[in-house]
């Protein structure tokens, strides 16, 4: 039986991130205006987390302190994470320029940088459908994961303690240079609001 | 405390208990959902199953969702509280409706209401006039542009008696005709497979009513959405088989059924339009008059008719005519004789079709004879009388006698017609009467065409081609278009007994090669006789000891599992993980097709009773990593262990997941049902 990963890779697109091959290189936005692209971390492993302020599925894991916990322990061991945010203007989730600056602190985000996607380009480039979806990158470039959070696909907080994170436990398997034992989950959460 | 502000926007959703058990999700103000539970009888009678709904009323423009929510969402779910001895069954979810979101995101879900019906077992004894109260805690998610996920408890009190009567009738009907049935739905499905998935095409449909189809995935199968790319046709993405629903008609008459992609292989290929395949036919009919013994023939013939009918053009094309329709009567006397030999025997004897695999043994071994025979490899011989009988019929002058020629020529012509007669009749024993006899007439009529041609016109002659080596040239060649009919036929066959059918059917094949070779060396009209014997008899040893091993004993049990085979789950890590978690031991062998030591192991050490014996006394769960193709979970997998090929077995003991035992390479019997006894 083939592998879950393989069955998504037929599913998303030749243009789309697929596990085992290089992940797309792309240039956005982040919430204070900088602009930064994938390729700048070439060496160190990237994790991408699709999310929105309005997603109670984000919020169970952003307000038991999950995600802050995740972030700041992958910044820690020298990963990058980037948050990524695909809602269209007028969308739940999306921040205007000019609220951008003040949303982005609001958040409590521990990532890296919390890039601004409006256009959903680079959500449809990695085939995101959900938030939160997760993508971890190695330190080659290659996509090591790609899925959920962790295994409880449920909006309630009391969810979180003693659920299964697949993020952390692909982080580990990066940082130490092997292949990542899960490569591949479903994602679960609320659908992405892209303009078109 | 983590630095956590959020803009205020969303707040946990109030939640409202109103009187009577129901329950509504408010979200500023507005009542998105109400949910409650609703009977299908006014009472409870011990030991009926009865049945009770979740109705779930929504807001305008908001829905919940679907077992098999889609890209996003989270289906309902219902948790039961219910009194001693009753017991609840699972969801029955009437056929979603589908929403789109932009960016291609596919949910399936519910708009404005749903009733989520659940059979109740009371027990069989209970207090008279006792009142029974039904808990639920129910929890969904609702969306609109925003998601807000809600739960709530939901009760009904429904009194105990020894009759009943149903209750909310309308509504349970209007949701059970929706809920998908297990029976074959009225319409004829085609499953198409595609390089990524299936086609479907759904024939018989009403005129006006549309369908919609929903995939059922298992918990880790990747699909894809299943778009409609015509009136009542389907394309689907998945790598194996497909589940899921089909709902047809609208509103007050939708019905649904589930379906299921099935393995059909071969059944599709045939039949590519009936004009097409007389085309051919009369195609193939032209080409043999270019055959080495057909050729040479026609001028000489058409001269016969010139010097018998003298200068008068009519005449001459009278003898034209009439030699056609000698060689029509030949193949319409063919075709004739099939459809008897078709009628005649019972409809198991002549089910003979494409999708029966020996058929297509039969099929394919006849066109690699005949090949071979286009080949040079053997010749046919023509039976000595039936050529002098018709010899002194055509020396008569007229038109009879030119009917007779007809019929002599196209005999003579038997030796280079045989590969292409014997291909078409056994095309031709899977159709009907009609098809039969319109195929053949086809090929007359492509082969008396020149006849036809040249009488009507004797000036053309001169076009004809001149015979020549040329001629054994095209003779072979014609050989490789019945290869590539083999080639095909190969191809259905490997769907239907798989690789290891394919394998045997060419050892047959091989088999009847030599055969061949032998008689069509040793059997030609100059050898002696004593050497004739030997080589038919050869020859026929040769093939029929081939067909009764590689047919009879080996392709017979290709593709087919026996009873007591060892049930391998295929690899994936996250399931090893499950398993382990479950405190089962696993048996993991790693093996690829193109390992032959595997297979080796797999025939000597593995496969055998004890081993399978102790397999299911201790309870250990076999599971194979097949490495044939290339799979990255595999290879990590392997490389954990540091090893970069196959085979290799461990043995993950239940109880001592960390320690797996590592088995060698040369796997012997003895060495794996030691380990497996020393398992708890």
């Amino acid at each position: 039986m083939k592998s879950v990963l393989i069955l998504l890779g037929l599913l998303v697109s030749a243009a789309h991130a697929q596990i085992g091959s290089p992940a797309p290189d792309f240039t956005l936005k982040s919430c204070d205006g900088k602009s930064v692209s994938l390729s700048d971390f070439k060496g160190r492993p990237v994790i991408l987390e699709w999310t929105s302020r309005e997603c109670p599925f984000v919020l169970k894991h952003y307000g038991t302190g999950n995600m802050q916990r995740l972030q700041k322990d992958a910044v820690a061991r020298g990963a990058v994470w980037l948050a990524i945010c695909s809602s269209g203007p007028g969308k739940p989730g999306h921040a205007t320029p000019e609220d951008a600056a003040r949303l982005c602190s609001e958040t409590g985000s521990q990532a890296t940088a919390y890039l601004l996607d409006e256009e959903g380009a680079v959500g449809k480039l990695y085939g995101a459908k959900r938030t939160p979806e997760m993508y971890v990158i190695n330190k080659e470039g290659i996509l090591a994961y790609h899925g959920a959070v962790d295994d409880r696909k449920s909006p309630d907080p009391a969810d979180v303690e003693g659920a299964k994170n697949y993020v952390a436990a692909a982080l580990d398997d990066v940082l130490a240079g092997k292949p990542v034992a899960v490569p591949s989950t479903e994602a679960y959460g609320c659908s992405i609001k892209y303009v078109r | 405390m983590p630095n956590f502000r959020i803009l205020p926007r969303f707040l946990p959703a109030l939640f409202v208990l109103i009187s009577g058990g129901l329950h509504a999700q408010v979200f500023e103000g507005q009542q998105l959902v109400r949910a409650s539970l609703v009977p299908s009888t006014k009472a409870v009678v011990p030991g009926q199953p009865f049945d009770v709904g979740l109705l779930l009323e929504m807001a305008p423009g908001w829905h919940s969702y679907w077992q098999y929510s889609g890209d996003a969402g989270l289906p309902t779910k219902i948790a039961w509280s219910l009194p001693e001895g009753f017991r609840a069954g699972p969801i029955q979810w009437p056929a979603p409706h589908l929403m789109i979101e932009p960016g291609d995101i596919w949910t399936y879900g519910y708009v404005d209401k749903v009733l989520l019906i659940t059979t109740i077992t009371p027990p069989d004894v209970l207090k008279p006039g006792a009142t029974v109260p039904l808990l639920a805690r129910a929890s969904w998610l609702v969306c609109k542009e925003m998601c807000i996920p809600g739960s709530g408890e939901v009760r009904l009190d429904l009194p105990v008696s020894s009759a009943s009567t149903p209750e909310n009738a309308e509504l349970f009907a209007r949701f059970r005709s929706q809920i998908p049935s297990t029976a074959e739905p009225p319409f004829a499905l085609d499953w198409k497979r595609t390089e990524t998935g299936w086609q479907v095409s759904i024939a018989g449909l009403p005129p006006g009513e549309i369908a919609e189809i929903y995939p059922l995935p298992e918990s880790d199968q990747a699909i894809g959405h299943p778009v409609a790319i015509g009136a009542g046709q389907f394309r689907v993405e998945s790598a194996s088989t497909f589940r899921g629903v089909l709902a047809v008609g609208n509103n007050g008459t939708r019905k649904a059924w589930i379906i299921n992609s099935t393995k059909a292989a071969a059944a599709s290929k045939t039949g590519t339009g009936l004009w097409l395949a007389l085309f051919y036919g009369f195609l193939g009919g032209l080409i043999l008059n270019l055959m080495p013994c057909v050729l040479p023939v026609i001028s000489l013939k058409v001269f016969g008719f010139i010097r018998q009918a003298g200068e008068a053009p009519g005449k001459i094309f009278a003898h034209g005519l009439a030699f056609a329709a000698g060689i029509f009567a030949w193949f319409l006397g063919l075709a004739v004789v099939i459809i008897a030999l078709k009628s005649g025997g019972t409809e198991v004897t002549w089910a003979f079709q494409f999708q029966n695999p020996w058929f297509n043994v039969v099929i394919g071994s006849l066109v690699f004879a005949f090949a071979l025979n286009l080949f040079g490899v053997f010749e046919v011989v023509l039976p000595g009388h039936a050529s002098t009988a018709l010899e002194s019929a055509s020396s008569s002058s007229g038109l009879g006698g030119s009917f007779f020629q007809g019929v002599f020529a196209t005999l003579l012509a038997t030796p280079c017609t045989a590969p292409f007669l014997g291909t078409a009749l056994g095309f031709a024993f899977s159709q009907s009467a009609g098809i039969i006899l319109a195929m053949f007439a086809a090929v007359a009529f492509g082969m008396a065409s020149p006849y036809l041609l040249l009488t009507a016109r004797p000036g053309w002659m001169k076009f004809l081609p001149r015979p020549g080596a040329w001629m054994e040239r095209l003779k072979q060649f014609m050989g490789f278009p019945l290869l590539a009919t083999l080639v095909w036929i190969l191809g259905i066959i490997g769907g239907q007994r798989g690789t290891d059918g394919i394998f045997w059917f060419l050892c047959f094949l091989l088999c009847l090669g030599l055969a061949g070779w032998i008689y069509g060396g040793f059997c030609g009209p100059l050898s002696k006789s004593r050497t004739r014997a030997i080589a038919i008899f050869l020859s026929i040893m040769i093939a029929g000891c081939g067909g009764w091993y590689f047919l009879g004993q080996k392709f017979a049990d290709a593709g087919t599992e026996e009873a007591g085979d060892i049930a391998w789950v295929p690899f994936s890590a996250q399931k090893l993980v499950d398993l382990q978690a479950q405190g089962k031991s696993v048996f993991l062998d790693f093996t690829a097709d193109w390992c032959i030591t595997c297979k080796f192991n797999e025939k000597t050490a593995i496969d055998t009773p004890a081993v399978r014996g102790l397999l299911a006394e201790k309870r250990v769960v076999p599971m194979k990593a097949d490495w044939t193709n290339a799979n990255p979970e595999i290879t990590a997998a392997l490389k954990s262990f540091g090893r970069v090929g196959v085979p290799f077995y461990v043995i993950y003991p239940a109880g001592n997941p960390t320690s797996p035992i590592v088995l060698p390479e040369l796997l012997t019997e003895a060495i794996l049902t030691d380990a497996l006894k020393k398992l708890p």
